[in-house]
């Protein structure tokens, strides 16, 4: 596993060195720090009884602080899982064909490394930042929200792995993608396009009675129930940190099945990069 | 070759685990159409089916009041004669239980379910004395200081069987009014028994039924039916009968339902609130919006941040609390809320369906063993064909 | 046991939705002993790079079998003891050289050594320019870079394509000291590279490709020496005709004459011809030739086109 490691350790330091991923990071900062610095909550024995955002009051009701919160929670999943996996898609698509790029490739499967480990380490060190990212968000929205509101949760934490475990699945087609052909705009195109599909999969059941009975409705079902349930974990992550019960099943089950879909498609480009001349 | 075979086993993973997961997610997510997410529909204004059945219910034309000709004559607008017989003035309680809605709500039928549990042996013996069926017949019930009313249609009301007996005379144009007394009630068995009757009760033409405890506090209310009463406004208007149940609540009878541990707050409420209306809708889960009006606006909103924090702390030990009943008031916590607007504040709460359902399971079981321990010859009723309200509208005079 | 053994090596590139594909090489045999140092040259597209990807295991070959210090290129092990220098090396603009070098010996298995490194870079020239961000080195900085990194590890066999590509005059001086250095310490050098100057001061051996296939291989000596052809200079004043039919033939400069002579005697008698017709010998050598010669001779040969 060393080498899966080095090369991870490559990828994250290549990415730590792109102005637009400190970019990144610097937005995050000053998003919070704006919230932190420009949102007054008043909390009275558990209830909050006013907020004021810039000095401005918003007129809002009064009611206790969790489920008070819980819109600015689901929002806040929402918007980590859905913006953390499209800035993930514009900001890593390059990764893997930056790496497969003439010159680095061959001086990087010349080294002894197997080319497995390549895209494994590859994956890890994307899957480290989006990890690093989203932990650094939603860990000071929760700093911040749990001083101002004395409300501690852990919610949008584990939305926001919830949110990694999507990305995993999404990056893992992108870097196959980058195994079939050498370009970031088509990588960025099949992690949106699964995406979508990812989206349409989890309201596979609503979507469906769209379909007439028969061949296009089975067909429907049979390709949506290959596609990772992007929305059902989204909206999971959602009730998660708004601490509301959850609609799936088993969110363990289906968090599995969205990760060992991402090992798959890993797969799949291990055995074309395994064939593939450089 | 040796790598094309190991190759071979990449693409052999990759089904293996695409499978896999199309398993997994299929097992996890489930495959059932998702519940509709619990969603309380807080009565906060007039619905368009709920200004419609007021319009309905606009069946009395009371006589303009008589003046010395100096004002300008306006025609006469047909009104709810319930509304009109409501109390007038500050400080009075009305509150009106929209029981044919009711009866048709979820609630309703769980109520019902309840009311039924005896196979309606009970309710048929109701029936066959009074010759009202409250499950077609009544329309609405009105519980105030003075007594109750009740709307809906009486046409085959037995009075005279039930209330023979008692000193009775006509009052007004459409009303006669039972004094107090002793009432016989037929027995199952053939036999009656003799009842003492503590109020007195007054009807107005088949579809008003008023119970005070005088028979001055009944002529009032047949006054104000039939416009002989004062000039002060109904303590309801049109406007504001929306929701299952609604009503105005005096401020006094809000703060006796405060638990002790809350008397500073009941005392603040007494100090502040000047009026406080109600209404709740049960048309899906029971929720509950309580409007507290003051005069001075800054108390009102401190009165408003101390009840929602009342009800937060109260959440939060119900939360606290390990068993069932701290885990339901929690949940009914829940939805709790307090909406500060200037001199008033409304006040939210809500018990979602679900809790009443698991708490009245027990009636729909009782009778589901007594209808199996019944022949399944007798089914329930249908439900009424038409509305009691739209049959009170079409029984009632047209006030000409 | 060779550094470098591959026999019958093709490749053939095949491109989606086409029959025929691209032949690269065509039954490509050599043999590349330990410890040499050994020169590829040939034309653009006689599938040079082709084949250092195929001995790396960056390109699978269609037939044939490799074997790169008695193993295959596939095993990580044999990887490791190779030193690889790539045609244009990207590197990561942002890092520091160190930093490059850091993440190689990583990959390499090899055990952190910054001081290493920092000796490396000062090996390869770039002392001054540790504290430099790649992206500001000029490119023949970088190729000294990837030099450094090719050299990490002390390999057995170092494989290097265009090492001087980039590089001053004084620089390919520095290198090609490298380059002795390593071969002495017992290195295998595979050279590929278009400066044939450079190959010929540098390797011993020396192979030339021509449309993926070995046409010619051998020590360098062997191949740039001219077999029996002489360069004879006489004092002015020489008959030419005579000598022309006594079997000397003109040369550029006044007073020089070729003469084919496949051994000393031959060479002898036909001097005395010379001699006989007046002729005063001033100058003998034997007729040798450039690399750059011998490519041509070599590829124009097998072409069909007159040298």
């Amino acid at each position: 596993m060393r080498p899966v490691f080095g090369i991870a350790g490559y990828v994250l330091r290549e990415a730590i060195s792109r102005k637009f991923i400190l970019a990144f990071l610097v937005g995050i900062t000053l998003v919070l720090a704006v919230v932190a610095m420009s949102l007054r909550l008043d909390v009275i024995d558990g209830a909050l009884a006013a907020s004021r955002l810039f000095g401005n009051e918003l007129r809002s009701s009064i009611q206790s602080v969790d489920v008070a919160l819980r819109p600015v929670y689901q929002g806040a999943a929402f918007i980590v899982f859905y913006g953390g996996i499209l800035f993930g898609i514009v900001a890593c698509s390059d990764f893997a064909p930056g790496l497969m790029s003439p010159g680095r490739i061959e001086h990087l499967l010349a080294l002894p490394i197997q080319r497995w480990q390549l895209m494994a380490g590859t994956f890890l060190g994307v899957m480290t930042l989006a990890l690093g990212g989203t932990l650094y968000g939603t860990t000071g929205l929760v700093v911040i929200f749990g001083v101002k509101a004395g409300y501690w949760t852990a919610g949008p934490l584990i939305a926001g792995l919830m949110a990694c475990v999507g990305f995993a699945a999404v990056y893992a087609v992108m870097l196959t993608t980058a195994t079939l052909v050498r370009s970031a705009a088509l990588c960025a195109a099949a992690g949106f396009a699964l995406l979508v599909g990812g989206i349409v999969a989890g309201h596979r059941q609503d979507i469906s009675t769209f379909f007439e009975e028969g061949v296009s409705r089975t067909l429907f079902m049979a390709v949506t129930v290959m596609l990772p349930r992007l929305s059902a974990l989204a909206e999971a992550a959602g009730h998660i940190s708004a601490s509301t019960p959850l609609e799936v099943r088993s969110l363990g089950t289906l968090l599995l099945g969205v990760f060992v879909f991402g090992l798959g498609a890993l797969a799949v480009g291990f055995w074309r990069f395994e064939g593939k001349d450089y | 070759m040796e790598k094309r075979q190991k190759r071979k086993l990449w693409l052999g993973v990759a089904g293996l685990l695409f499978a896999l997961a199309a398993l997994l997610m299929f097992t996890g997510q489930g495959e059932e159409s998702r519940p509709e997410a619990p969603k309380v529909e807080f009565p906060r204004r007039m619905r368009a089916p709920e200004r419609e059945r007021a319009e309905r219910r606009r069946t009395q034309v009371a006589p303009p009041p008589v003046d010395a000709g100096t004002a300008e004559k306006e025609p006469a607008r047909p009104r709810d004669p319930l509304l009109a017989a409501l109390p007038r003035g500050k400080g009075k309680t009305a509150v009106v239980i929209e029981a044919n809605a009711l009866r048709h709500s979820p609630i309703g039928a769980l109520l019902l379910d309840c009311l039924m549990r005896d196979g309606g042996k009970q309710l048929d013996e109701f029936r066959k004395a009074s010759g009202v069926d409250p499950l077609q017949d009544l329309d609405r019930l009105v519980v105030t200081d003075e007594g109750m009313m009740l709307s809906g249609n009486f046409e085959n009301a037995k009075f005279k069987e039930l209330l023979g007996e008692r000193t009775s005379f006509d009052y007004g144009e459409s009303a006669r009014v039972y004094e107090p007394g002793d009432t016989t009630v037929p027995q199952k068995d053939g036999t009656t028994v003799r009842r003492r009757g503590g109020g007195s009760i007054g009807t107005w033409n088949n579809q008003l039924l008023v119970v005070g405890e005088s028979p001055d506090e009944v002529k009032a209310a047949i006054d104000r039916v039939e416009g002989r009463g004062g000039d002060e406004p109904p303590l309801l208007t049109e406007n504001s009968t929306y929701g299952e149940m609604y009503g105005v609540l005096s401020v006094e009878h809000i703060a006796r339902l405060f638990p002790p541990e809350q008397a500073q707050l009941a005392e603040r409420l007494r100090a502040v609130a000047q009026n406080v209306e109600l209404h709740m809708d049960a048309s899906s889960d029971v929720a509950l919006v309580a409007e507290v009006t003051g005069a001075n606006s800054s108390e009102v909103e401190d009165l408003g941040k101390s009840l929602g924090a009342a009800l937060s702390l109260a959440r939060l030990q119900a939360q606290a609390g390990g068993d069932k009943k701290d885990k339901d008031l929690a949940q009914l916590l829940d939805f709790a809320k307090v909406r500060p607007d200037g001199d008033s504040f409304t006040l939210e709460m809500a018990v979602p369906l679900s809790i009443i359902q698991e708490r009245l399971a027990f009636c729909r079981e009782g009778r589901k063993e007594e209808a199996a321990a019944q022949a399944p010859s007798e089914e329930p009723a249908p439900p009424a064909a038409s509305d009691a309200s739209t049959q009170g509208a079409a029984a009632a005079p047209s006030g000409e | 046991m060779p550094a470098i053994e591959v026999t019958d090596l093709r490749k053939t590139y095949h491109r989606p939705f086409r029959k025929t594909g691209n032949i690269a090489l065509r039954g490509m045999t050599l043999t590349v002993p330990r410890g040499s140092a050994f020169g590829l040259i040939g034309p653009n597209g006689a599938g040079k790079t082709t084949f250092i990807k195929s001995i790396l295991g960056i390109v699978q070959p269609s037939h044939g079998t490799i074997r790169v210090l008695g193993g295959s290129p596939e095993d990580t092990a044999v990887r490791a003891r190779i030193g690889y220098l790539p045609e244009r090396l990207h590197l990561p603009n942002a890092w520091l050289p160190t930093a490059f070098l850091g993440t190689v010996v990583q990959l390499k298995g090899l055990p952190p050594d910054p001081a290493g490194n920092l000796r490396m870079l000062e090996r390869v020239g770039l002392g001054d320019a540790v504290t430099r961000k790649i992206g500001g080195y000029s490119k023949g900085m970088r190729q000294r870079l990837g030099l450094a990194a090719a050299l990490l590890g002390k390999p057995d066999l170092l494989i290097l394509d265009e090492p001087t590509d980039g590089i001053d005059p004084m620089g390919r001086m520095e290198v090609r000291r490298i380059l002795q250095e390593e071969v002495q310490r017992g290195a295998t050098l595979f050279l590929n590279s278009h400066l044939l100057a450079e190959t010929e001061r540098v390797c011993d051996r020396v192979a030339i490709l021509a449309d993926g296939q070995v046409v010619r291989e051998g020590r360098m000596e062997d191949l740039v020496r001219g077999d029996s052809r002489w360069v004879a200079r006489f004092a002015p004043g020489v008959d030419a005709p005579r000598l022309a039919e006594a079997g000397f033939v003109a040369g550029g400069a006044d007073g020089v004459f070729h003469v084919e002579a496949t051994d000393p005697g031959a060479l002898n008698a036909a001097l005395d011809r010379a001699r006989a017709t007046g002729a005063l010998l001033v100058e003998l050598r034997r007729d040798g030739m450039d690399l750059e010669s011998v490519l041509l001779g070599t590829v124009r040969a097998r072409t069909g086109v007159a040298a």
